[in-house]
This record gives structure tokens, sequence and C-alpha cells, in this order.
């Protein structure tokens, strides 16, 4: 029972793998185009495509649709007009009398002087598109018609605030702990769906989005990546690693305090540039206090310091942190992007964490500890700092090369980051073929889910147009002023993350972002959304609740007897904020 | 088997209970049974598929904390010894009591009275009068405990 169950299990990450891949590689076929029929885009008043709007046209007003059509995601649509019409379909007593009614009418005997498209969609205003009577002989002719751009405006209804509302709530719930993350989204998501499904009944502007479309809004390469990650850092993070390196930084410092902090923020930051900064504070952390302990001194001077190097650290690749999943996978920049454009700024931000780290717990590193060097306990560490698994380490460590090979040069047959992890770790099942039933449990899928459902939250908002409403209010402020939105975005993020949970702000602030590059002259090197990278990570070190790793260094450190109160966390992390934040904008200055 | 049940979380503010029980161990001549219970609350709302890994690694750290401890006592020729369990504190405490025939409990007071302590004063007293009615062994009280 338990082999099937494996091998259900591996069969369906290799199905995914192949899902992913043949979605990326297909698509490309393009239906044949038709002689009769009318092209256009739609796009809302910032430029944004619309995807999902009615084309309707119908010769009489109220009439049977003879022609509709729906526009994608592009905004782009072709409307296919039809070659003959029965005349049972038109309203016109002279038309349906006459005896071509069964066998139907020719298209150019339907078309009149002028016609009329119709275009819906909710939470926009109703449009009527006249196309002039050059373009009805053209059709007449048979001849494809190509309307200029058609712009759609947003309208304000019921929909709109209930989506605004549910959406504050989540972001409220999941900022003041109420409830779990994945709980808060999730109600988020099944409100948003259950008052479209069982109010527009009721009133037609309750409707927000239906399944499909809130499908529509879910990043399943965000998803995968995760998830194929997950399986990696499982596999690794019981080969006791961790503390053999950690043990390693104090062997290397020789004791010296002053010196341990910034290997253990190198080690850390390194860690966190490749599996995620909460399973890496998560096991930093227990091993971290015991190396303080053996050394007399306070664990907050050795973890503070960590817990600044994780949360900077993790921008530096695509895979780093979820907020660069989210940016990556939204505006397509690559493993490469981020370490051409972001890596070397964020050692310039490490050299800078370090100096200040060094300073401000200058008197628990540089004086003597008040109860000295314990050999006991360095007996004991050193006894623990051991690779559990040797072997299961080496083989996830071929892998893990494979992986970054792949990661650095997959862009170049455009292949996808998560189709990268998933082969990595389906790999690394096969290979070790450890206990299924352990991977599935290390596998967080609460965290999946809470992804999923913040999409749908996150896509609730975009739908109804609030999006939208922030990015023109922001685009009014900026103008056309890159150096100000540069400032605006890194330091608006930076100071909200410090509050607000910073995966659904980012995942709010990719579309403003994707607006603004597209408007802003000089923008359109994606720049705005590395900007929303270093913000929305490193105001994770502003306050203890800007990032879940900043919580779980908290609670274990607590468990030690070392609690990290909110106010001690201000007080040490905000000037961290302030200095790493300003060298990135600097770095971000000189690099674009 | 008889002794003195102390259980500490470590750090500055468990001093004064170890202190305590060893004072009291070397007068009554009892063993002393240090108890860390593994508590992971603070991880119901981020990574709950980690508990596996971090039960582990908490275990040790609860190890290496009593360690410390245990040493503290041994240098002043108190024989002592280190329990580390997972689950509820409470419970936990009452379990080893009971398992030891424990003739006294150090417990240390909050320096600070905080809503997410899980030991408050009230809810301290009321711990305190179970324990002793459950497990017949006398509660000491020592100020400096921050849980």
């Amino acid at each position: 029972m338990k082999k099937w169950r494996n091998g259900f299990f591996l069969l369906f990450l290799v199905a995914t793998s192949l899902i992913l891949i043949t979605q990326q590689v297909g698509a490309q076929a393009e239906s044949p185009q038709k002689t009769a029929l009318i092209s256009g885009t739609i796009f809302d008043s910032q430029k944004q495509p619309v995807a999902g709007a009615e084309i309707v046209w119908s010769p009489q007003p109220g009439g049977e649709p003879l022609a509709q059509t729906t526009s994608q995601p592009n905004g782009s649509f072709a409307l296919v007009l039809p070659e003959t019409v029965k005349g049972s379909l038109l309203t016109g007593s002279a038309i349906r009398s006459s005896n071509s009614s069964e066998a139907g009418l020719p298209l150019s005997q339907v078309l009149t002087s002028t016609l009329t498209l119709q275009i819906s969609r909710p939470h926009f205003k109703p449009d009527a598109i006249q196309l002039d009577q050059a373009a009805v002989q053209s059709l007449k002719a048979g001849q494809p018609v190509a309307l200029p751009e058609i712009v759609m405006q947003r309208r304000i209804d019921l929909g709109f605030w209930i989506a605004t509302v549910v959406f504050i709530l989540v972001l409220v719930l999941i900022a003041s702990g109420q409830l779990h993350n994945t709980l808060a989204s999730l109600l988020g998501a099944a409100l948003l769906l259950g008052i479209s499904y069982l109010g527009e009944p009721l009133r037609q502007d309750l409707f927000i989005f239906n399944f499909n479309n809130a499908l529509n809004y879910v990043d399943w390469n965000v998803v995968f990546l995760i998830m194929g990650m997950m399986i990696v850092i499982a596999v690794v993070e019981r080969t006791g690693i961790f503390q053999w390196l950690a043990y390693m930084a104090y062997r290397i410092s020789g004791g010296r305090t002053w010196l341990l902090v910034p290997i253990l923020m190198l080690i850390t930051g390194v860690a966190s540039a490749f599996l995620d900064n909460v399973t890496t504070m998560l096991l930093m952390t227990p091993i971290t206090v015991q190396i303080a302990l053996s050394m007399g001194i306070s664990p907050l001077a050795l973890l503070m310091p960590e817990v600044m190097a994780s949360n900077m650290m993790g921008i530096s690749t695509l895979i780093g942190t979820p907020t660069n999943i989210l940016i990556g996978s939204y505006a397509s920049i690559t493993f490469n992007d981020f370490l051409k454009n972001l890596t070397p700024g964020v050692f310039l931000g490490f050299i800078g964490l370090v100096i200040y780290s060094e300073f401000v717990y200058r008197k628990e590193l540089l004086s003597d500890s008040e109860e000295g060097v314990s050999a006991l306990l360095l007996e004991k560490l050193a006894e623990r700092a051991r690779i559990t698994e040797p072997i299961h380490l080496q083989k996830a460590g071929v892998v893990g090369l494979g992986m970054l090979l792949l990661f650095i040069f997959g862009e170049n047959v455009h292949l996808l980051p998560s189709v990268t992890a998933l082969m990595g770790a389906t790999a690394l099942l096969v290979w070790i073929k450890p206990d299924i039933e352990e991977m599935i449990e290390a596998v967080d899928w609460t965290t999946l889910v809470f992804f999923i459902t913040l999409f749908i939250v996150v896509g609730a908002v975009q739908e109804v147009g609030l999006i939208s409403f922030i990015a023109d209010g922001i685009s009014r402020v900026v103008g056309s002023n890159l150096v100000l939105a540069t400032l605006i975005i890194i330091w608006l993020s930076a100071l909200l993350s410090t509050v607000i949970a910073n995966i659904p702000f980012t995942a709010a602030m990719l579309p403003v972002v994707a607006f603004l590059s597209g408007t802003i002259p000089g923008a359109t090197d994606k720049v705005l959304f590395y900007c929303l990278s270093v913000g929305s990570a490193l105001g994770g070190n502003g306050s203890l609740i800007g990032a879940s790793a900043n919580m779980v260094t908290a609670g274990i450190a607590e468990r030690a007897g070392y609690p990290i109160t909110y106010v001690y966390f201000l007080k040490k992390g905000f000037p961290a904020l302030v200095i790493t934040v300003g060298l990135l904008t600097l770095w971000i200055f000189i690099r674009f | 088997m008889s002794g003195i049940v102390c259980a500490i979380r470590g750090g500055p503010g468990s001093r004064p209970t170890i202190d305590k029980a060893i004072s009291l161990a070397a007068e009554s001549d009892l063993r002393i049974y240090y108890l860390y219970v593994v508590n992971l609350d603070f991880l119901a709302h981020t990574q709950s598929s980690r508990i596996h890994s971090i039960t582990e690694e908490m275990t040790q750290m609860g190890e290496f904390i009593l360690l410390s401890a245990q040493a503290t006592a041994n240098a002043r020729n108190v024989g002592a010894e280190g329990v580390v369990r997972q689950g509820d504190i409470g419970e936990e405490i009452v379990n080893l009591c009971l398992e030891v025939k424990a003739d006294y409990v150090i417990l240390g007071t909050p320096q600070v009275e905080r809503e997410e302590n899980i030991f408050n004063i009230q809810r301290l007293n009321t711990f305190r009068e179970r324990l002793e009615g459950e497990t017949g062994a006398q509660v000491v009280l020592v100020g400096g405990e921050t849980e």
C-alpha cells in the first residue's frame, strides 16, 4: 500500500513537470483568420489590457446577437461575422418575410450603413463602438477591419467595496495574528466567491468574479516553484548541515565573537538566498543559542544580526524569498537577472549590516563575558556538530548544483523555474528514496493554500479596479519622474512591509508597478520591480512582525529565556532597515 | 525516589530559580530534576510542517540549557539531572512530579505581567493549588522567571 502511495506521489510530480513543460511549449498555433472579422484591443484607463470583456454584434438593439466574442488576457479580440444570417434571427419584418429566411441572408444584405458593437464587462461602464460607413463597406467586401484602441472606463460598484473590504480584512487578520495566515486568506477567497455566486441573483453588482476567473489570477508557476523547493529543503534540513556549518563558524572564529558575527551572518545569508528564510532561521536559531551559551554571551547578539542578514540576503536570488518568486514570475525576471541586478547590491548592504551589527552589539561582542566560555558546553556542541546523513547531503548537493545550473542556464530554453524545482525535487526523491509520508508532511501545504487563496483575494481587488485606482494615484504623484518613482517604491514598500505582511503587499503591488513601468519613461528595464523586491524584503527588518523569520527567531529565543520584544526589535532593527535600504537604493541608482 | 523538580527555560530570568533549587537541595540532600518543556506554539501561525525538524532542534537546545544548570549544581556538590519533555508545560510538570515523587517544585514567578505569559500570577496560583493537590509536593515560588 505504501509503495503504491509512494509511486503515486512521484508519478504526480513527474506528470506535473510534463504538464508545465507542454504548457510552455504549446499554445503557439493561432486560429486561421476569417475574412469578415473585426479585431481590436481593449484597455482600461491605465492602459492595462482588459480580459474577459464581451463584444457583441446585434443588428437591432436588444435583438439576438449574431456574433460575439470575449477579449483575451492581452485585451485583444477578433469578432468573426457570420457569412449568412437566418432571417428568423432578424427582427426586421421586410427581411423576415423574405424567401431567404430559411436558407439565410448573405451578410452584405444584413449590414446597413453603420454597425454598432456592444462591449460589456463586470466592473466597467458598458460601451458601444460604432463602425463608420467605410468600415462597414470593407466588411461587406469580406475584408477584415481593425479598430483603434478601445478604452473602457472603470465603474465603482458594490462589488468594488466588498472586494476592498475583504482584502483589508485579510491584511488585518494576518497582521494581527487573529487567524492563521492561510485561514485568513482562505476566508477571504471563500467570502469573495460566495458573495459573487450567492449575491448576484439578488443584486447584479454584488458579482465580483466567477470561479474560473478567480483561478486565472493564481500564478501556478509560483505555487509549484515553492512546492518543489520545499521538498528539496526537507531533504537538506535533515542532514545536519546547518548545525555543522554553525559550529564550523565558531571554530573558524577561534572564539572571537566579533568575528563570529559576520561568519554566522554570511552562512545564514547565503542559505537564505537558496532556501526560504523561515526554514533557515528555524534551523540556525537553536544552534546559535547553544553557541552563544557556550561562549557565555547573550544569544541576541548573534541572533539579531543573523535574522537581519537572512531577510536581506534572501533577495539576492529568484528563489530566496517568496516575494522574489512572485516578482520574478509576474515580471519575467530570471534567476540571472536577480544575480546581475541585485546580488552585488545585497553584498553592499551586507557590509553595512555587519558594521552596524558590530557597532550596536559592541558591548556584548568585545567585552569579556560574565560567565566565560564553558568547556563542558563546547564539548557537547562539538559532539553534536556532525553531518547526520552524509549520503543524503552528497546527493542533495549534486541535485542542488544541477538545479542551480538549470536556474542559471535554463532561461536560454525558456525553462520555467517551477519546472526546474519540480525536476530537482523529483530527482532527489527518486535518488534517495526517503519515507514519502515524511516528505509529504514536510511540504507546507498550508503555505501553498495560502498562496493560492491569496492570489484569489488580490485578484479580486484587481478585478474590481482597486489596484488601478492605486496605480493611478501613485502615477499622479510621481508623474514621469523615474527617480521619484524609484524612491517611493523602495521606501514605501519598506515602511509598509514593517506592518503589513509583505507577501500580500507584494502581490497587490505587482500590477501597480507594472502600470508605472509602462507609463514612466525609462522604467521599462524593470527597475521598479527590483525596487519592490528590495523594499518589501528589507522592510522585514524594521519590526518584529515584518517577517515570519523574525517571529520564529523570537519564538525560539524566548523559549531559551531570551525574549525579543517588539520594542527591542524595533530599536535594533529599524536603524538597520534605514542603513540597508539606503545602501540598496544607492546600488539601484548606480546599476540603473 | 524523591527530589526537587525545577522547571526552567534558560536565560538570566532562570538563574534565581536554579539557585533556589540548588540551595534547597543542599539543605535537604535531595536530587534536583531540571525540567525543560519544548513548546512550539509560536509555529502555529507560520510553519506547521516544520514541527518534526524543529522539535529535534529544540530538544537539543533544551538539553543544552539544562546541561548548563546541571553543571552549576554539580559545581556546588548537588546531584542534578535534566529532563526534556514536549507538550503542555503544566501537564509535564505534574507528570514529572508524580514520576519522581517530588518533595518540592520550584517555579519562577513572572518578572513582568504579560498576556502571553504561560503562567501569570493568577494562573500560577491556580496551578500551584492543583500541583500541590495532585502530587503532594510543596511548591516554592521564586521571583525572576520571565515565563
